[in-house]
């Protein structure tokens, strides 16, 4: 006999068990117990004992495994009758037990926390924009004028430097690229990678962005974005709506046609809106474009030689969309009724 | 930008639905917003980016649509006829710095009617949603809508002397606009000024003094240019937005300011009547001949992904306005028109041609190379930590990076400088950049508290900024957080996350002073001699300062630190499968000992064969012990990796460390 016959022979023997000594104790019956103890464990002719004949028949080499295993089988069935005699004995009156057990009593619950839903969605964008090719980066929350304006071609005369339009630092704090503030986008970070790194370049940025507002509830003054940033010898804007597509189609799970619509940015030219279309709407989608060429020239980058696209996406408004948020607000109140939701 | 459907019917003759013009115009760049009936007429609003000051007028749109539905422009010639003397004869205007007004374009009309504009304009403005005041005022705000240059006119009577000037405000200047509201102007505003003081903010506001009224006859029409930033600058910190300093801020087109000054005066002669002064003043210097730019026809493919044909790119420029210089083999010289001072360089073309061709022909399936991307490895520990710190029970709350000065003072572990401030609280009273993510999440545990919500359980993964001289702030990642476990409860927490990171490394905790911790129950954790972070019991006062109603503990970890410490990629080694012989031990020792003491002796006396000590209990006994001792009660774990262990040895071992503990740490062996 192979030592996998046997132990198939055990497993069975156990199964047959458990149902016979089950049955005595919800019958209550003690000849019905009797009966089974005889068939499994009676000393002359019990199931036990034929059991254990096999175990001569295994091969030598397999014969401590068997063992083992029979033993074990031994020891379960030994349990089982004991346990149905105790049962039986616990309520001589005859009716069921005088303690009964309540399956469906509630199980001991875990207290296990939630992630919050930004980052659930910042995780799962990064998530497919990896698989796309794209490596998250991080830069610097604080920043100064060169990263945030000059070098993303935003002059001094644009109204998007409207001290009242930025967090800038009290004067005084000064770095090396000008006056400090607080990010207003991450293309910060796009410029501090390329400025240390050669193309070809494909990157993610994100995280926490700040811009004055009143809070309400479709605004706060802090928020995050999402940017992504491709460069090599040959990035067109079909590579850009292509990535878009792919991203959109993973995002939503089917797909989903991508539309461009002329846009102004001063960090690309040119510059478009990205829509998806989606249960027969337009959905706006974020913000895209070609790098402009004085941007690549602000990082030292020669635009005849390379080409590279750029796009960002608001993450609080993809989040609350995907979670039926109806109130930015909710995100940052931090109520762990709205936490535990997700 | 609101426009006027029957208005841009002036032009040229749109013979498509409302719904398909603003579809077209939507996929050129000028985006649909809604519309509705306005009387007779229909608004549309249209959102005009910042770079196309063109379309902020009538004309502008009119013309975007002829390219788009190819159709005939109509332009007013705005000619005029002059019956008066010249005006040069009484009047001069001088700029006193050309950088902030290149030219200023006066014309005066005498003897003119003001009344009520006759119904048409009335109507036009109405649906615009501007208000009708009298017929000049109303023409001047007409033509500004048509063509987008901002136009002023003055009480020629109440004008004192006979010359303007254009200059910069006196400091302390006051001034009272048409709103009658009087306005304390700085150096660095600028003002058209007569011999006596101002008459308009330029580019921003006209004054009370000399404004156009029922009983004004004489008229001097401005039209002028003035710079972007000083305008915004001055109608910003004054809270005085207009159309004009909209329209100045974006830029406009220097060509056509003699057009909108003809054509307010035309219009006037038309409703108002009067004699126009022969010529006009023309200060400041003619705008600068345009550039040529030049369209290498292989960047389409190079930028765009796609091909087009030659000579659609000659017709999409040409329709655009732009002057064909000279088309040779695969590239075009274009002169740009005067209302594009955007198009400059030769990817601005790209994007004209791009927006005008369709952006619909860009293929949304070419196939873009792949590329390996790496995870970083700040990353996969956040990631780690965050499922550590939710199988604790803790959730995941995201606050505001910008606090109150209260908040900021609230703990000063990290760092001992005053916090960095912003020049706009993020909202009311809240200025500084937090040095510390805890009192955010005390907040938010209040906040939760008056809700009536149990457990509080809070963690935030979020930057610190600690302030450095002369450079961007050291911004660091901290994992915060705090809970309604006592001190052991989320010390236990702060261990597991760092055994769950690297299981060899031992957090060793120090005793640790901050108002915000209670005095005894806080500590500094370190790991391998770096401060990994702090950990505490919310002190009295500060739980009060919170308005807590229970107690909290509150820890914060430096990121980096955890970053630093975690095993990516744990890795296999064997394990001895020989069970294992523990014993317990009651030790007496000096109150005063700490177990991270008691521990380490431990370890160091115990040998190979010790597999953990585990800390049990704290009993006193001050009757049979004396003052000052305690009892640590405590269980060794011992194993070896090649046999059974017998008890004799595992009695030695636990001798071995009774005899180490009582000579170097005075303990005593109880039972």
């Amino acid at each position: 006999m192979s030592l996998n016959d046997f132990i198939r022979d055990l497993d069975t023997l156990v199964d047959s068990a458990v149902e016979r000594f089950n049955e005595a104790v919800d019958k209550f019956d003690g000849d019905v117990l009797e009966a089974a103890r005889v068939e499994f464990l009676g000393a002359k002719s019990g199931k036990l004992k034929s059991a254990q004949k096999g175990l001569g028949k295994v091969g030598k080499d397999d014969k401590p495994a068997a063992g083992k295993r029979f033993n074990e089988v031994k020891q379960r069935i030994e349990e089982l009758f004991e346990s149905a005699v105790a049962k039986l004995s616990q309520s001589s009156g005859g009716g069921p037990a005088s303690e009964a057990f309540d399956v469906s009593l509630p199980g001991a619950l875990l207290p296990v926390g939630h992630v919050h839903p930004i980052t659930q969605t910042i995780e799962e964008l990064k998530d497919i924009m990896g698989r796309l090719g794209f490596a998250a980066v991080e830069g610097p929350e604080i920043e100064d004028d060169w990263h945030n304006f000059e070098a993303l071609n935003i002059p001094m005369e644009h109204p998007a430097r409207d001290p009242l339009d930025n967090f800038y630092l009290h004067a005084g704090a000064k770095a090396a690229g000008g006056d400090m503030l607080l990010r207003s986008q991450t293309s910060t970070v796009q410029i501090r990678v390329m400025e240390e790194t050669q193309p070809p370049i494909r990157i993610v940025s994100l995280g926490r962005v700040y811009r004055p507002d009143e809070i309400d509830a479709t605004h706060y003054a802090m928020f995050h974005q999402i940017e992504g940033l491709m460069i090599d010898t040959d990035v067109t804007m079909a590579d850009l709506k292509s990535v878009l597509h792919l991203f959109a189609k993973t995002y939503l799970g089917q797909d989903v046609e991508i539309r461009f619509r002329p846009s102004f940015f001063p960090f690309t030219e040119p510059s478009v809106e990205v829509d998806m279309r989606w249960n027969d709407t337009w959905l706006e989608f974020g913000g895209a474009g070609m790098v402009d060429p004085n941007v690549l020239r602000a990082v030292g980058y020669d635009p005849e030689v390379v080409t590279g696209f750029a796009f960002g996406l608001g993450v609080e408004r993809l989040c609350m969309r995907r979670h039926g948020v109806n109130d930015i607000r909710h995100l940052y109140n931090n109520n762990v009724r709205f936490l535990s939701q997700f | 930008m609101l426009v006027s459907w029957k208005w841009l019917n002036d032009y040229l003759q749109l013979d498509v639905s409302e719904a398909e013009f603003c579809d077209r115009v939507t996929m050129a760049g000028l985006n649909y917003d809604g519309s509705e009936s306005v009387g007779d007429d229909r608004q549309l609003d249209l959102e005009v980016t910042s770079n196309r000051p063109d379309w902020l007028g009538h004309i502008g749109i009119a013309r975007e649509a002829s390219v788009l539905f190819d159709l005939d422009l109509q332009i007013p010639p705005a000619q005029v006829t002059a019956t008066g003397p010249a005006i040069s004869d009484y009047l001069s205007v001088t700029i006193a710095d050309e950088s902030f007004c290149p030219r200023y374009i006066a014309r005066t009309i005498k003897g003119v009617t003001v009344g009520p504009s006759p119904q048409w304009l009335a109507r036009r403005l109405d649906t615009l949603g501007i208000s009708v005041i009298n017929n000049v005022v109303d023409i001047t705000n007409y033509v500004l809508m048509e063509i987008g240059q901002p136009l002023h006119a003055f009480d020629l009577a109440k004008i004192d002397g006979s010359g303007i000037t254009v200059r910069q405000a006196h400091a302390g200047e006051k001034f009272m606009a048409i709103d009658h509201k009087t306005y304390d102007l700085e150096l660095g505003d600028y003002v058209v000024a007569d011999e006596v003081g101002a008459v308009a903010i330029a580019g921003v506001m006209g004054g009370a003094d000399s404004e156009v009224t029922e009983a004004t006859t004489d008229l001097l029409i401005e039209a002028a240019q003035f710079a972007a930033l000083p305008v915004r600058t001055t109608s910003r910190r004054l809270k005085l937005k207009s159309d004009s300093s909209y329209r100045f801020e974006r830029g406009v087109d220097p060509e056509m300011i003699d057009w909108a000054s003809r054509r307010c005066c035309e219009l006037i002669l038309d409703m108002a009547g009067g004699e126009l002064a022969e010529g006009s003043i023309y200060a400041g210097s003619q705008p600068q001949p345009r550039k040529s730019v030049t369209l290498r026809l292989g960047q389409l493919k190079r930028i765009l992904g796609i091909e087009v044909p030659a000579d659609e790119v000659e017709r999409i420029l040409s329709r655009l306005g732009n002057e064909i210089e000279s088309v040779a083999s695969q590239k075009i010289t274009v002169i740009p028109p005067s209302w594009r001072r955007d198009l400059d360089r030769e990817v601005d073309l790209v994007e004209e041609v791009a927006r005008i061709h369709g952006y619909d022909k860009i293929p949304q399936d070419a196939a873009v190379k792949m590329s390996a991307s790496h995870r970083s490895d700040a990353d996969r520990v956040r990631s780690r930590v965050r499922s550590l710190m939710i199988a604790a029970g803790m959730n995941e709350a995201v606050t505001r990076s910008v606090v109150s000065s209260e908040w900021s003072a609230a703990f000063h572990g990290w760092s001992q400088s005053e916090a960095l401030t912003v020049t706009i609280p993020m909202v009311r009273g809240e200025d500084c950049l937090r040095l510390s993510v805890l009192p955010s999440l005390l907040g938010a545990r209040r906040m939760n508290e008056k809700f009536d919500n149990s457990p509080i359980e809070l963690y935030e993964v979020a930057k610190v900024y600690l302030p450095r001289k002369d450079d961007l702030p050291d911004e660091r990642y901290m994992v915060s957080m705090t809970s309604g476990r006592d001190f052991r409860g989320l010390k236990g927490v702060i261990e597991t996350l760092v055994h769950s990171l690297n299981p060899t490394v031992r957090v060793t905790a120090s005793r640790f002073s901050d108002s915000l911790l209670d005095v005894e129950q806080a500590c500094e954790l370190k790991v391998n001699g770096k401060t990994l972070g702090f950990l505490g019991l919310l002190s009295a006062s500060a739980q009060k300062q919170f308005e807590l109603q229970q107690p909290a503990t509150v820890a914060e970890l430096d990121l980096s630190v955890l970053e630093e410490l975690t095993v990516l990629i744990p890795q296999h080694f064997d394990f001895s499968t020989y069970p294992v012989m523990t014993r317990d031990l009651n030790l007496v020792v000096d109150e005063t000992l700490t177990w991270d003491q008691l521990e380490a002796t431990v370890s160091a006396s115990a040998g190979e064969l010790l597999e953990k000590v585990e800390y049990r209990e704290i009993f006193r006994d001050t009757q049979k012990d004396g003052a000052g001792k305690k009892r640590v009660l405590f269980t060794i774990t011992l194993r070896a990796a090649d046999r059974t262990l017998t008890g004799e040895e595992a009695d030695a071992v636990r001798d071995n460390i009774v005899a180490a503990c009582e000579k170097q740490l005075d303990a005593k062996l109880l039972g």
